[in-house]
């Protein structure tokens, strides 16, 4: 690698702007790749792999070639609705595994900087949060508040915006009236039976901290099934 | 999921180069069966065989230093390495855990 290469990557980085280093392996000769933006002729016949490690956040070697992929992926982004006590178990959680978290709760004794500290908390309701974030197909949503008022209006932004994951907190027949209530307000069925609802994988536990960890294990999966 | 963007083994190549040490980066680039470290992990070493960062759990770091100081003392820009538990070596530095690695070294010019 070429040190001005090696120090091009370290501005990127810095910038905190998604890119990857592309490597030929039997030169050595590395360049970075960026979205958007021409590739070197070399490289050019590979883009659409290229493409590929970047969609799946992963490294490696393009297959039948000697070109190695390194990408570089922002953490994704994580919205939580309702700063109740699993949140505060999920911001932990989410801490080491490369997840980036908001939490919107409009009720201030909940979303408190004593419970969540270092914690970007958006202290509105939902149609006002969202103005705030950017969010995209990339972002995910967790609703924790099981109150149709605070709950439906992100999990509806959620639908609209296609965020990848979407878990809602809540018994069967809790999910049961939500499905209802997003039908009536013109959801299709597609869209409703995206939502994971009751959240989360089958552990078995109750507690806050269980829950939390089979909501954070649901995301993980499915941030690796993600087109 | 890897932050590469907290990772801070490519600031600290850039240090080193800085002080006049040779440096070669030594890079997990494939795997295959159970590994210790994914794809994209990262050692650095220089010419005296000083090291930073890791390519697997402890298994294979000491050949991958002679590997280094060798492409250093030879001159060659880059080269890659496998380590599978069938080498001869496995005894010495094989992976414990059963899998291979492929570590691509290459020097920062």
């Amino acid at each position: 690698m070429k040190l001005e290469t090696l120090k091009a990557i370290i501005e990127k980085k810095k910038k905190k702007s998604e890119f990857a280093i592309i490597t030929n392996l039997k030169t050595g000769e590395s360049e970075i790749f960026e979205k958007e933006k021409p590739l070197s002729k070399e490289m050019e016949v590979y883009s659409n792999q290229i493409n590929e490690f970047f969609k799946s956040k992963k490294n490696g070697v393009i297959e039948n070639s000697e070109i190695f992929v390194e990408t570089y992926i922002l953490p994704i982004k994580v919205i939580i609705v309702g700063a109740v006590h699993i949140a505060q178990y999920l911001v932990d959680f989410a801490k080491s595994l490369n997840f980036e978290i908001s939490i919107i709760d409009p009720r201030g004794y909940f979303a408190s900087e004593q419970r969540f500290p270092d914690m970007k908390i958006i202290n509105k309701w939902p149609d006002e949060a969202f103005k705030e974030i950017k969010t995209n197909e990339n972002t995910a949503l967790i609703a924790l508040t099981h109150d149709p008022k605070i709950d439906d209006p992100a999990l509806q932004h959620a639908l609209k915006k296609k965020f990848y994951y979407i878990g809602a907190l809540g018994s069967k027949k809790t999910h049961e009236n939500r499905c209802q209530r997003l039908k009536e307000d013109g959801f299709s069925d597609e869209q409703i039976n995206s939502i994971h609802g009751p959240i989360g994988i089958k552990l078995g536990g109750r507690s806050a901290p269980e829950i939390a960890l089979s909501i954070i294990a649901q995301l993980v999966s499915e941030t690796y099934n993600k087109k | 999921m890897k932050n590469s963007f907290d990772e801070k083994i490519l600031e600290e190549a850039h240090d080193w180069v800085k002080t006049n040490q040779k440096v070669i980066l030594a890079t997990v680039i494939q795997t295959w069966g159970s590994s210790p470290r994914q794809v994209g992990s990262r050692m650095i070493v220089n010419e005296k065989g000083d090291f930073s960062g890791s390519v697997s759990g402890g298994c294979v770091e000491s050949a991958v230093v002679r590997e280094c100081i060798g492409l250093i003392k030879d001159n060659k820009p880059c080269k890659k390495i496998e380590f599978k538990v069938s080498n001869e070596s496995a005894w010495e530095v094989g992976l414990a855990c059963g899998g291979e690695i492929a570590v691509y070294l290459e020097q920062v010019n």
